[in-house]
């Protein structure tokens, strides 16, 4: 089973994501509710694949990822986004992210690339 | 209630459980704005405080978005779009600027409320979306503050 850690400040975010991708079999191992928390959870979890916000509190989620790069350069990003952060997402993907996925989520659309994601990496 | 997320995909949510988290989340964020909002009332550079604006309004903008909230989502999306200029600037209008933000919180928090004791998004205020487009098109000016509105 491929293990997902989940960054987002909201825990509403959280919580769809996770009810959108453990049916599908992934296990959650992890939560993080900023752009600290998910590098330490990382360091600490190793998942699979983390999908995380890229407006956070205390890191932002783009400096998150350079910092989970720098731990782990084979480490598997998708960054969520909102309509509008178009250059955020550049960044984002600059900076190591695999892929995004953009809010409001679409299930079929984060099942898909979450698999994706992880099929390239292997 | 709008029909949401459920049905978007292969999986289901449960929309009662999502609006319940959303008006508990939403009512902390608009909390943590209006604290934000007073501190950057006495000192219009305060930095931290203009992120925890633009995060809050984007925070319930994903969260509106997911629920098909389009109101909420309109208004949280203006007020985030205006909150990027400003951090960009370094600080808020302190005149205009401020009032204006004052007005968003309370018109969010209208809608929450409409939400709370209705089970849907009360409808957009046309003036306050417009006086945010306006006040967010203006160009940034070398770390001046936007112009007065």
């Amino acid at each position: 089973m491929k293990t997902v850690l989940i960054a987002d400040d909201a825990s509403f975010m959280r919580q769809m994501i996770r009810d959108i991708i453990e049916p599908e079999g992934y296990e959650v191992v992890g939560e993080a509710s900023d752009g600290v928390e998910v590098v330490e959870k990382f360091r600490e979890l190793h998942p699979d694949l983390v999908m995380m916000d890229i407006v956070m509190p205390k890191r932002s989620g783009i400096d998150a990822v350079k910092a989970i790069k720098a731990e782990d350069p084979t480490a598997a990003v998708v960054m969520c986004s909102a309509l509008g952060q178009e250059t955020l997402v550049m960044e984002a993907i600059q900076a190591g992210a695999k892929d995004f996925i953009v809010k409001p989520f679409k299930p079929d659309a984060v099942i898909t690339t979450l698999a994706k994601t992880i099929e390239k990496g292997e | 209630m709008a029909s949401g997320f459920a049905g978007a995909g292969t999986t289901k949510l449960d929309l009662e459980k999502y609006t319940a988290l959303f008006l508990e989340e939403a009512t902390e964020h608009l909390a943590e704005m209006s604290t934000a909002l007073l501190a950057l009332e006495k000192e219009p550079g305060d930095g931290e405080a203009i992120d925890v604006v633009f995060r809050m309004a984007h925070s319930i903008k994903g969260m509106a978005a997911s629920l098909e909230m389009d109101s909420v989502t309109e208004l949280s999306h203006r007020l985030e779009d205006l909150m990027d200029g400003y951090r960009a600037a370094g600080r808020v209008d302190a005149t205009e600027g401020i009032a204006l933000l004052f007005r968003s919180l309370d018109g969010l928090e209208r809608m929450v409320e409409g939400v709370r004791e209705n089970g849907v998004a009360p409808a957009l205020d046309d003036g306050l979306v417009a006086l945010l487009g306006a006040a967010a098109a203006v160009p940034e000016n070398e770390g001046e503050p936007p112009k007065k509105i």
